[in-house]
């Protein structure tokens, strides 16, 4: 059995017009047995970055706390709060840190970054376990579910949709994608970013 | 084979272990404690490799009673579930990783709610209202999930069969649905513990009862 | 010339000093006073207090603190290497429980104490503490109470009673001049508080008393019980003060009247 799939779970994270959501499933197994169905993957990094963490159990919760903690550096010292592109980036050099001994961990990122004329431009990113970046124009996924992620993701993902029309589209492809998935599923959450709010969002979902 | 549960209620935690010392197929004995209180309101039920398990849980009494002594007061349940996550996750990728599972419960005074937290070997954590470890857990879950259905059904209504599980549930119905869970068990797993300890956390702090 | 033995501490004086752990002692006379009595099933530790700053919180500055369960610790000197020194023993009895299962006894871990103390004076690139140190406590399994001492030099001892800090001298004698064997539970607080007294002269309110009864049992007293003890001794010095009066005051009437009988005496032959 892969170490990728021991606990299950997936993220997706969708770019809209001047928006962006990412999603993720809330179960947490021990191979096949459902241990929660209360399991976060996705952590809020800034008020406008999130990052959804799919693999395995331990690193979710060692990286989680790896990053909060780089990111508060990143803030004291730099006295701003950290941009998505340079979060990317600190995602991906601290996984290449571990090359030989990775976490075994597939970010998902989510933003909004700042335009030089003031504005906010969508931003997602996604890495492999050691941290290869992949900057999407569309939808990134990762996790036990993400073929399905992405079968789903391409039938019903279009350019440039308003807020609530991504948050229709990405709930569609996570709920549907994770039900074809034995490791993901146990109910979804949902966070749709804007420039002056963040909608976050529960799924009633299929709980078997 | 070796099986550990906990179950939330109303202001306490139930946290069982069996008894059985085991090297292969010999018992070795049949009266070990497998649960540790690490302080006034906190409970730690460990399993996994024997040796390990001790002398993991021993480390992590240690700490938290320096803890203890250095600040003047016990850390909270997910404070301590937190250390003790890490010290496994930590562990993990050393050249000699423990292969220890916990159910940590403790009765967090400054919220005054229950806690019960599910940790395995690698270092794995998660909330949950109930948990289990060992081959037990394969039934004890199950179980103890059929409650859970009955909410989504009743949609709300707290209307829920005390032989399940009940985040509400009074400390006798709780013990009611533990002895269900080793009756179980009993009952379907081949190799089953015959018996098992048992101890409460809740405000008044940790106490271990007869079933 | 003897300035260049005090540069590295590792270094002897030709006379066979080392400066620095002599300046170390220093520091402990400039600190705070601490007495330690051992009763017959009990041990006492009492400590002069400073007396804190209007606006500071009296919670955050200890001067006795607890290794263990059974325990106790006061020291003088610098607080800041203090709190460092706790903190290596407070380590130290719990690897020790963890490793052998039992708790430490007074003596094993003032002899870490003292260890650490003297492995500072013999190592490059480092200061000793500058603090001396009087544990008390009870042994595991045992009803006897313990006394010990450490110094920055690392030398370490066992006390019937005795007292670090300022004027540690004066209250030593006075403990040589007062203390019985086998104090009972309210005797031993009261000489400490009475031999505390010899240095503190703002009465209870600097005063901390704490109380070991057996493995375990300690006790704070607070400042009402402080306070008690403090007047019950204050009356007892005035009786004391009274009665050596009155007694004067007998011999002087017994002279002067023996005096007018000599004079009626040779008046009568006139």
């Amino acid at each position: 059995m892969s170490i990728m799939e021991n606990n299950g779970g997936s993220v997706i994270a969708m770019v809209g017009k001047e928006c962006v959501a990412i999603a993720c499933d809330l179960r947490l197994g021990n191979q096949a047995l459902g241990v929660s169905s209360d399991f976060q993957k996705i952590f809020p990094v800034t008020d406008r970055i999130f990052l959804g963490l799919p693999g395995l159990g331990t690193d979710v919760t060692t990286l989680k706390e790896l990053f909060r903690f780089r990111v508060n550096m990143y803030t004291i010292k730099e006295e701003r709060e950290i941009e998505p592109e340079t979060f990317a980036h600190l995602v991906s050099s601290t996984l290449y840190e571990h090359r030989f001994g990775p976490y075994f961990i597939e970010p998902v990122m989510a933003g909004l970054s700042k335009t030089p004329s003031g504005g906010f431009k969508p931003f997602i990113a996604a890495t492999d376990l050691i941290g290869c970046l992949n900057f999407a124009k569309d939808f990134v996924v990762a996790g036990t579910a993400s073929s399905k992620l992405f079968g789903v993701a391409e039938g019903l993902w279009e350019p440039d949709l308003e807020p609530e029309d991504l948050f229709e589209t990405i709930s569609q492809t996570i709920m549907n994608a994770v039900d074809r998935d034995a490791y993901s599923g146990w109910g979804c959450i949902v966070h749709v970013i804007t420039k002056d709010q963040i909608v976050t969002r529960t799924l009633k979902a299929r709980m078997d | 084979m070796e099986t550990s549960f906990a179950i939330t209620g109303k202001g306490y935690v139930i946290v069982a272990a069996d008894t059985t010392a085991a090297r292969s197929i010999v018992k070795m004995k049949t009266d070990e404690d497998k649960i540790k209180a690490l302080g006034p309101h906190l409970l730690m039920a460990y399993s996994g490799e024997p040796g390990d398990t001790v002398q993991f849980a021993e480390y992590v009494e240690r700490n938290i009673r320096l803890y203890q002594i250095r600040h003047h007061y016990s850390l909270r349940p997910s404070a301590a579930a937190s250390w003790v996550r890490r010290s496994l996750a930590e562990s993990l990728r050393s050249r000699h990783p423990y292969s220890v599972n916990l159910l940590l419960g403790g009765y967090d005074e400054a919220s005054d709610e229950p806690k019960l937290y599910w940790i395995d070997y690698l270092g794995t954590m998660t909330e949950v209202p109930f948990g289990a470890h060992g081959y037990g857990s394969y039934f004890a879950l199950s179980l103890l999930d059929r409650c859970v259905k009955k909410y989504l059904v009743i949609s709300g209504a707290l209307i829920c069969h005390s032989r399940y599980h009940n985040p509400d549930a009074t400390l006798e119905e709780g013990i009611e649905t533990l002895k269900r869970c080793i009756d179980e068990v009993a009952k379907r797993l081949i190799v089953s513990p015959s018996k098992y300890k048992v101890k409460i956390v809740d405000k008044d702090g940790v106490r271990e009862i007869e079933l | 010339m003897s300035r260049s033995y005090d540069r590295a501490l590792t270094v002897f004086s030709p006379d066979g000093h080392l400066f620095q752990v002599e300046y170390a002692l220093e520091a402990v006379r400039k600190g705070t006073c601490a007495v330690g009595v051992r009763g017959k099933d009990v041990v006492v530790l009492g400590v002069e207090k400073k007396s804190i700053l209007q606006l500071q919180d009296p919670r955050t500055v200890r001067k006795v603190v607890m290794l263990d369960d059974h325990i106790c610790l006061a020291f003088a000197g610098l607080t800041a290497d203090g709190r460092v020194l706790i903190d290596k023993a407070r380590v130290e009895c719990q690897s020790h429980r963890l490793t052998v299962e039992d708790p430490v006894t007074v003596e094993y871990i003032t002899r870490h104490i003292a260890g650490i103390q003297q492995r500072y004076t013999q190592s490059g690139g480092v200061r000793p503490f500058g603090i001396s140190t009087l544990l008390v406590g009870f042994d595991p399994h045992d009803s006897k109470p313990r006394l010990y001492q450490t110094e920055p030099s690392g030398i370490y001892s066992a006390w019937k009673a005795n007292a670090i800090g300022r004027s540690s001298k004066t209250v030593r004698e006075f403990l040589e001049k007062n203390h019985k064997d086998d104090l009972s539970r309210e005797e031993a607080i009261k000489l400490t508080v009475k031999s505390l007294l010899e240095v503190v002269q703002t009465g209870a309110k600097n005063i901390e008393i704490s109380v070991m009864e057996s493995y375990g049992k300690i006790t704070h007293l607070d400042l009402a019980q402080i306070e008690g003890i403090v007047s019950d001794i204050e009356r007892e010095k005035e009786a004391e003060a009274e009665r050596k009066r009155s007694r004067l005051a007998a011999t002087a009437a017994g002279q002067a009247a023996m005096a007018t009988r000599a004079g009626d005496a040779a008046s009568g032959t006139s």
